[in-house]
């Protein structure tokens, strides 16, 4: 892992290998840039419950099993919310297009998986995908009100 | 993240805390297998020190569900706080199980 941090221009980024226990910094990331950006305990969960679906995500289908890779997280912070960028090199992957899932169902239909995206896309303003110069770009952006 | 099972009058209730996030999740699958066999047990989740859930073991929670609910056990849960709530409200979780 590797963190820099700037305070000053409030702008964070962190590097995670592709590697689920990674996690918890993960979470001591998003938790700085909250308490800096003012967020209160529970807006500060939706962020953590976002960024480690959308991160973990890309740890578990971007690169073929077995072999190791890298997931970049970058946050900015100013006067319209926050901004978090996630990006990884490997396959090309819109997480964006995956179906809805029905909340509505009982317990017998709902399926195990497929949740993930959901709640980035509830927890989120807005959700972007691009592939650019080999890289997953997945942009999470949170209006608040300051 | 930390569990803890005991039998009470019959239930089988695991106590969890901490944050159950996606890291936390394997181990914990682990520690919840007990509780899928629950013939002629009904369950209670005890969320009162549960910090945090994501996906990961929101699964946990709806795969147990299925299997106790195959076996005609009831799945309760207890004491969660507003956090947790939220993500139960929004991912339609609330319906699904009995909170005491």
């Amino acid at each position: 892992m590797s963190q820099a941090n700037n305070k000053n221009t409030g702008q964070w980024a962190l590097t995670l290998s592709n590697n689920v226990q990674e996690i918890p910094q993960l979470n001591a990331f998003v938790d700085e840039v909250c308490e800096f950006h003012g967020l209160d305990p529970m807006a500060t969960m939706e962020m953590n419950l976002a960024l480690e679906e959308a991160v973990v995500n890309v740890m578990t289908y971007a690169y073929p099993e077995g072999t190791k890779g890298y997931v970049d997280i970058s946050a900015q912070s100013d006067n319209s919310g926050l901004k978090f960028v996630i990006s990884d090199s490997g396959k090309p992957f819109d997480p964006t297009t995956k179906e809805e899932v029905d909340t509505t169902l009982p317990a017998e239909q709902r399926e195990i998986g497929g949740l993930g995206i959901f709640l980035v896309r509830k927890m989120m303003d807005s959700v972007k995908y691009e592939y650019k110069d080999g890289h997953n770009i997945l942009t999470l952006k949170k209006k608040t009100n300051q | 993240m930390k569990t803890t099972f005991e039998e009470k009058d019959g239930k089988y209730v695991m106590h969890f805390e901490g944050r159950l996030d996606t890291a936390a999740s394997v181990q914990t699958e682990q520690e919840m297998k007990v509780l899928h066999n629950c013939e002629g047990h009904d369950i209670i989740l005890d969320c009162a020190q549960l910090e945090y859930i994501s996906s990961s073991g929101l699964r946990l929670f709806l795969a147990l569900l299925k299997v106790a609910k195959a076996k005609g056990s009831k799945v309760s849960i207890s004491g969660m706080n507003d956090n947790l709530r939220q993500v139960f409200a929004m991912t339609g979780f609330t319906h699904l199980f009995e909170f005491l």
